[in-house]
């Protein structure tokens, strides 16, 4: 399929919440550390992270953003037809957690409510699937929430967010176009390899590891991430994709007001940008003070960077994101009189 | 010129925090600083200063320097 355009679905909002809780890269570390952790704050961008805290779970953001979201919109609760969450950090491995704030967000109980398994891609592969659904017929107005809690004290990269989207049916709705593509030939690249069927979780797993005392303790639990392979990905998949989708919908580069991408690293943005040549104003960016916010990241940066903009005029957006599956999804979306409350904290 | 141009496009994309001497002949597992960084920031050298794309297995593969300057096509 890989393109492909839906009708009669408009953009209403998006609501985005972070903790409060902030990490620094730079100063929330070893001392030792310190001129180590400042070269790879030059080199990927992120200096600080949100961080959740124990209790919390990206549902409990999902939630805050999704009930902003709906105080903004002043639409009634029982008009929700469906209610999509995107996370690979649920609040259980059964049952799903759409079902379980279908309940916390007071829906109908004939609301449509199920997950979805992608992380950095997810944001555009979640609007078509909502929208889909929209533009069907059977689904007036939905929800799509969209993050996940992946930060640690230890890491770097990730950072926490939870993000709500409301796509509602409207005759009067311009087209949104799509382009959505997986290759699980390269699944081992981004990999959190212990706790399903292939490796459930021992007591082994469980014990920390160090390969010297200068190294930071790891668990063999943790995520595998190929660098290099993923910058590789990125780097040479998302720009011929994003031209995929222009030229698919007749939209010259320069009619797009922003080109909002998965906030990766610095590195991977950087490189994408150039070899697009686009400028740096249409490209907004929330590496530096919200680190990599996995499927939320595109949310993150539109509430942080553009939520003035998007609520005065219209705008012709695009989106894309890649990453772990490996799969990447990008989408040319005009958002016109749609309602962006600002950056919740909780 | 072109390995002196590349070579100073190589501490740049490895950003070294102390200053090293490096030649075409030195080893890149032996350069004090080298490390997962490093290498990605030598892959987006390629990409943004050479136009060519390199993966992890050609940076895997490089012994010297000027194995990887010998990538350029």
């Amino acid at each position: 399929m890989s393109t492909s355009t839906l009708y009669n679905v408009r953009f209403a909002g998006m609501a985005t919440c972070v903790p409060k809780t902030t990490l620094s890269n730079l100063t929330d570390c070893n001392p030792q550390l310190r001129s180590q952790r400042e070269r790879l704050v030059r080199n990927i961008g992120i200096e600080f992270r949100r961080i959740n805290q124990p209790w919390q779970c990206f549902s409990d953001l999902a939630f805050d953003a999704a009930e902003k979201l709906l105080e903004s919109l002043d639409w009634e609760r029982q008009e929700i037809d469906a209610l999509i969450v995107v996370t690979q950090s649920p609040d259980y491995l059964a049952p799903a957690t759409a079902i379980i704030l279908q309940d916390r967000l007071g829906l109908s109980t004939s609301t449509i409510a199920f997950d979805v398994n992608l992380g950095c891609s997810g944001y555009p592969f979640g609007l078509h699937l909502l929208g889909a659904m929209i533009a069907a017929g059977g689904v007036k107005k939905g929800l799509l929430l969209v993050g996940d809690k992946s930060a640690t004290v230890d890491g770097t990269l990730f950072s926490d967010a939870g993000t709500a989207t409301a796509l509602e049916f409207s005759e009067q709705a311009p087209p949104m176009f799509f382009d959505l593509n997986s290759d699980g030939s390269g699944f081992r690249a981004i990999l959190l390899p212990v706790g399903g069927g292939r490796e459930p979780v021992n007591i082994s797993h469980l014990v920390p590891f160090r390969r010297n005392e200068h190294d930071e303790w790891r668990s063999s639990a943790a995520l595998i991430l190929d660098g290099p392979a993923v910058l590789s990905f990125s780097t040479t998949t998302v720009p011929p994709a994003v031209c995929k989708l222009l030229e698919y919908a007749q939209v010259p580069m320069h009619e797009v007001d922003y080109f909002v991408f998965h906030q990766a690293n610095r590195m991977i943005n950087e490189t994408i940008r150039k070899r697009l040549g686009l400028p740096e104003e249409k490209v907004p960016s929330t590496l530096r003070d919200f680190g990599n916010t996995s499927g939320a990241s595109l949310p993150v940066t539109m509430t942080v960077r553009l939520r003035e903009s998007l609520e005065a005029k219209a705008n012709r957006v695009l989106l894309s994101g890649f990453g772990i599956g490996l799969s990447w999804g990008t989408c040319l979306v005009d958002i016109e009189g749609a309602c962006f409350p600002a950056l919740v904290e909780s | 010129m072109k390995a002196q141009r590349f070579i100073e496009n190589f501490l740049m994309a490895t950003d070294f925090q102390k200053p090293v001497e490096v030649t075409l002949d030195s080893e890149i597992r032996n350069l004090p600083e080298w490390d997962s960084l490093a290498a990605l920031g030598v892959i987006v050298m390629f990409n943004t200063e050479y136009n060519q794309v390199i993966d992890g297995n050609h940076i895997h593969n490089a012994v010297t320097v000027n194995d990887l300057f010998l990538l350029l096509a």
